[in-house]
């Protein structure tokens, strides 16, 4: 299906789901446009990380539906999801989350080489990326030789490598100092912005959601007002 | 308070906190103390039965020598004695021992467990022998002993309760017949257990313990990341690294002590099983079901020290932060040389018995014990550096691999403390089987005898007339097919020394051809039988006189061996070399009268399962204590066989035993690294690579331990070889059978794991973010 420019790339439409007695989400609805940057807010245990799952195929909610480039996450196959998660979408978390056993060029290399790309094809372009990153240094080291602040960008570097038209990033700059985290969030964004990839950004920090192009706050598991920035 | 007093309650205080802490970490802190009290119990339970085998063993031989009779004693007929005559006899293939008595006189001694004497045509049966004899299945078996039974053999007289066992009552023992005793006990040394048996017990106790100690070891690591995990917490409030430590003490002294406890429970379930499924010939009772005292309390004392000692060494590779763990191991590269010296010391010991076992001084089985274990230590300690040398260099591939090998290259520790007990247990057995198949060649030799024509020897204690009616009622006995007696003359060549003569035997061609290859016989015919390394006899006269007469006995005849006669290869005998001497059918002995019979052969129809037994039961009726044989050599070769499969079976349960620990390591490190997992799944990865993974970090380290572990064990049982005289050969089949069961427990253990790691692999993983 071609999507228009007016079209979401991504769309979640009263979305209901809960844990056991908890309801994570309440009718909650969404739009991501393609190359935006969306801030997702709200306190903790509002349900913005529930919604960014449900957005990227982890999760699949109750009712409702989650729409990406027209297709439906919730009809699709669980390996069909892990494909798109794989060749469509990135991932930055807030502890990085980097395979500790692999180097950081491994773990850059990573998404390609599940997505069927050769070793040293992928390795070149993860090289490429930590150089863009500002973290060529550490690419033959191990995430636990690395400085927090490297490894998020490495981390980073690995949710871009495949070049993604949709970017989750849950909290990514949670665990640095103010100094790293504008740091990472200032190559994150340019880099998202230079690969045309939309950025759903789940923060609590006001200067963090200050790099997105609109922002929606989460609130007891509904999307309660969306605003755009200027 | 002074100082050292102070000190000594922090300490416990620390150690209490350590205790505490294992009750009262949750449900995660439950299941890591379950896990390590349950290991530390399944080898508790081994170490405990390790430790009453002794007791059982010495109890149960106690109770055989104090029934035993000493055949040496040379005692004139008294009030006080007795005669008696052994019997050992068989039932479908099950052992009866059995002596026949006849009292001398009113103060004649009683065998252990019997409470009154017999009279001829009473006897006493153990309660076993009793059930049987009672049931539909003993119907043959009460013809053989036509006695009536008149009490039960005491748990004082018997080896263990299933036992079959029976005294007969009787009058017809003579003094050449039976022997005369005064009491009952044995009071010579027989040299103890054979060489080899005690070579047999000494590796399979090492191979047995050995990888229980290295499963002990393992299982109280169980949970270690999050116990550091835990420690980091507590240095975040202000406890220093030597706090920690003894709090960690502290809490793997409570998964060590629970495991004490699990394993007694264990042990005593086991002792119950036991008890009633053991083999009949190995049966024991509930009282010898004790462990050896010293021993238990070294169990009791040093899995809690080796468990505190573990934790504690562990700990050393690990630098407890406030802020978190640091490993030390990463980049750290293990060493050779030390790892050499235990196998080089191994070597050193067994090397100065490299000519066999005979001559060597009592205490050699220490030597052998320490040899055979330094051996196999050293398989563990070389484990670990081999397993670093070679993935180090391993590279490329699949996302698994990589995966997988990464894993490996940044801690192969925890794969490799998991497979270092199927490394030395695959080991061990490699060498057991070895050594068992080499024994068995040497036992079992190719005899190339003919045994379908008779199958059976029945011994006669005293020579019977080879026409006598007793042939007749043998050859009537239903299942009989054959019955062929033989007698033996000594021969002295005319000129020769008396005392170098050879047998001449007389019997039968389809006998003879027992003994030697005949490609023809007729009665009339006369042989000379070779055998490898003895000088071949020649025609001509030679002096022959009865087997028990001396050879300067005056009654010798002359007989003349004819120049026609053959000369024919002889058959090897189990157990013995090939034996050469002087054949001849009854024709050829031209009125030299035919000997008394000292030997029957009988053969059975196959076709009918209790042929045997009636043979038995006929020649019972002769002399209850007339042997009855078999012919072929097989039966010592199935005997061996049995042992070599329990072996196997035993190897199988052990290997079962640590897969079973690899599942729990597998688990544990999964749920390590759920979040990983997630995230790994979160970003597209499939489930198959995420298997794979988990397959290959079992795999490399097994594989790389089955290596080493065929080469230590091949050229260990090719030592034990050396030791047992045996010829040296490689057990194709040990090896394979073995190394198949232990890569089938990897794949097991691979499989078994899979629906944890899906089930962690869920997407919703994440959630925990």
């Amino acid at each position: 299906m071609v999507n228009s420019a007016n079209d979401p790339l991504l769309a979640a439409d009263d979305l209901h789901l809960s844990f056991g007695s908890t309801q994570a989400l309440n009718s909650a609805s969404l739009r991501v446009y393609a190359g935006e940057v969306l801030a997702l807010m709200g306190p903790s245990g509002s349900g913005k990380s529930t919604l960014l799952h449900c957005l990227a195929g982890i999760l699949t909610p109750d009712t409702g539906r989650v729409t990406y480039a027209g297709r439906d996450l919730s009809a699709m196959s669980d390996s069909e999801r892990s494909a798109l998660r794989r060749t469509e979408f990135g991932f930055v978390f807030q502890f990085g989350q980097l395979v500790p056993e692999l180097t950081c060029l491994e773990n850059v290399a990573l998404p390609l080489r599940l997505a069927g790309v050769g070793r040293r094809q992928a390795q070149g372009a993860a090289a490429g990326w930590l150089a863009r990153l500002e973290v060529a240094d550490v690419a033959q080291k191990r995430p636990g030789q690395a400085s927090g602040g490297q490894g998020q960008r490495v981390a980073v570097a690995r949710a871009l490598v495949s070049r993604p038209r949709v970017i989750f990033a849950d909290e990514p700059t949670g665990a640095l100092d103010s100094l790293n985290g504008e740091r990472v969030m200032q190559l994150f964004i340019a880099a998202a912005r230079d690969t045309g990839a939309a950025v759903v950004l789940v923060t609590h920090e006001p200067r963090v959601a200050a790099y997105s192009g609109r922002e929606a706050v989460v609130r007891d598991g509904r999307v309660r007002e969306q605003e755009y920035a200027l | 308070m002074s100082a050292p007093v102070a000190a000594r309650a922090r300490w416990g205080s620390e150690l209490a906190l350590g205790v505490r802490l294992s009750v009262a970490g949750g449900r995660s802190g439950w299941v890591r103390l379950a896990m390590i009290s349950l290991g530390v119990g399944l080898g508790v339970a081994m170490l405990f039965l390790a430790a009453t085998l002794p007791a059982v063993t010495a109890v149960r031989d106690a109770r055989v020598t104090a029934r035993t009779v000493d055949p040496q004693q040379s005692i004139p007929r008294a009030a006080d004695t007795l005669l008696t005559s052994e019997i050992k006899s068989e039932f479908r293939g099950r052992a009866i021992y059995g002596q026949q008595l006849q009292p001398e006189g009113d103060r004649a001694p009683l065998p252990p467990g019997v409470s009154r004497r017999l009279a001829p045509g009473e006897m006493v049966v153990s309660p076993a022998l009793g059930e049987l004899l009672a049931s539909g299945d003993g119907a043959l078996l009460r013809d053989r002993w036509p006695a009536r039974i008149v009490g039960t053999i005491g748990p004082a007289g018997l080896s263990g309760p299933q036992e079959y066992a029976v005294y007969l009552g009787t009058d017809r023992l003579t003094d050449t017949t039976g022997h005369r005793v005064r009491s009952f006990g044995k009071s010579w040394d027989d040299g103890g257990m054979s060489p080899l048996l005690v070579l047999l017990g000494v590796v399979g106790l090492v191979v047995l313990l050995l990888p229980v100690m290295i499963f002990v070891t393992t299982a109280v690591r169980f949970g270690g990341e999050a116990r550091d995990r835990q420690l980091a917490a507590l240095r975040l409030v202000g406890a220093d690294a030597a706090m920690t430590r003894r709090i960690a003490a502290g809490e793997t002294l409570a998964g060590a002590l629970l495991g004490l406890a699990v394993g007694g429970l264990l042990y005593l379930a086991v002792g119950l099983l036991l008890s009633r499924f053991v083999p009949p010939g190995l049966s024991f009772y509930p009282s010898d079901f004790r462990p050896v005292p010293v021993l238990a309390v070294l169990v009791v004392v040093l899995v809690p020290v080796v468990a505190v000692l573990v934790t504690l060494s562990a700990l050393r590779r690990v630098v407890v932060e406030p802020l978190g763990v640091v490993r030390r191991s990463g980049d750290r590269r293990r060493r050779l040389w030390w790892r050499l010296v235990l196998p080089v010391a191994g070597l050193a010991l067994l090397y100065p018995m490299r000519n066999g076992l005979s001559g060597q001084s009592t205490g050699f089985e220490y030597q052998v014990m320490a040899g055979v274990a330094a051996l196999l230590v050293g398989v563990a300690l070389l484990l670990p550096w081999v397993v670093d040398a070679v993935v180090r260099r391993l590279g490329g591939g699949s996302v698994a691999w990589q995966l997988a090998v990464r894993r490996l290259q940044l801690d192969s520790g925890t794969a490799v403390r998991a497979v270092s007990g199927i490394a030395v247990s695959v080991a061990g057995a490699i060498a057991l089987q070895g050594l068992l198949a080499a024994v068995e060649a040497q036992f079992s030799p190719e005899t190339g005898r003919d045994t379908a024509q008779f199958q059976s020897d029945v011994m006669l204690r005293q020579p019977l007339d080879p026409s006598g009616s007793w042939v007749r009622a043998l050859r009537s006995t239903p299942g009989v097919r054959a019955v062929g007696p033989t007698s033996s003359f000594r021969a002295a060549a005319a000129g020769a020394a008396p005392d170098a003569d050879t047998t001449l035997t007389v019997g039968d061609c389809d006998v003879l051809r027992l003994f030697a290859r005949l490609d023809s016989c007729a009665d009339g015919d006369s042989f000379i039988v070779t055998a490898p390394g003895t000088a071949a006899l020649r025609p001509g006269t030679y002096a022959v006189r009865e087997r028990s007469l001396p050879a300067t006995d005056p009654s010798a005849q002359s007989w003349t061996l004819p120049a026609a006669a053959r000369t024919v290869p002889a058959h090897a005998d189990p157990g013995l070399d090939a034996q050469s001497g002087l054949m001849a059918t009854p024709g050829a002995l031209a009125g030299l009268k035919r000997p008394l019979a000292d030997d029957v052969y009988v053969g059975v129809d196959p076709s009918d399962p209790d042929a045997l037994d009636r043979v038995r039961n006929a020649a019972a009726h002769l002399d209850p204590s007339v042997l009855v044989w078999p012919v072929d050599p097989r039966s010592i070769e199935n005997a061996l066989a049995s042992i070599r499969q329990g072996l196997l079976a035993g190897a199988t349960a052990l290997l079962l035993l640590i897969g079973a620990s690899m599942l729990v390591n597998v688990a544990e490190q999964l749920r390590e690294r759920r979040r990983l997992l997630a995230v790994l799944v979160a970003f597209g990865t499939r489930r198959a690579t995420l298997t794979g993974s988990v397959l290959y970090q079992m795999a490399i380290p097994v594989a790389l331990g089955l290596g080493l572990a065929v080469l230590t064990g091949s050229g260990l049982a090719m030592v034990m070889q050396a030791l047992a005289s045996a010829p040296i050969s490689a057990d194709w089949f040990g090896i394979g059978a073995t190394s198949a069961v232990a890569a089938l427990v990897v794949l097991l253990t691979t499989a078994a794991s899979l629906p944890l790691l899906w089930r962690l692999t869920r997407p919703g993983g994440l959630r925990s973010e």
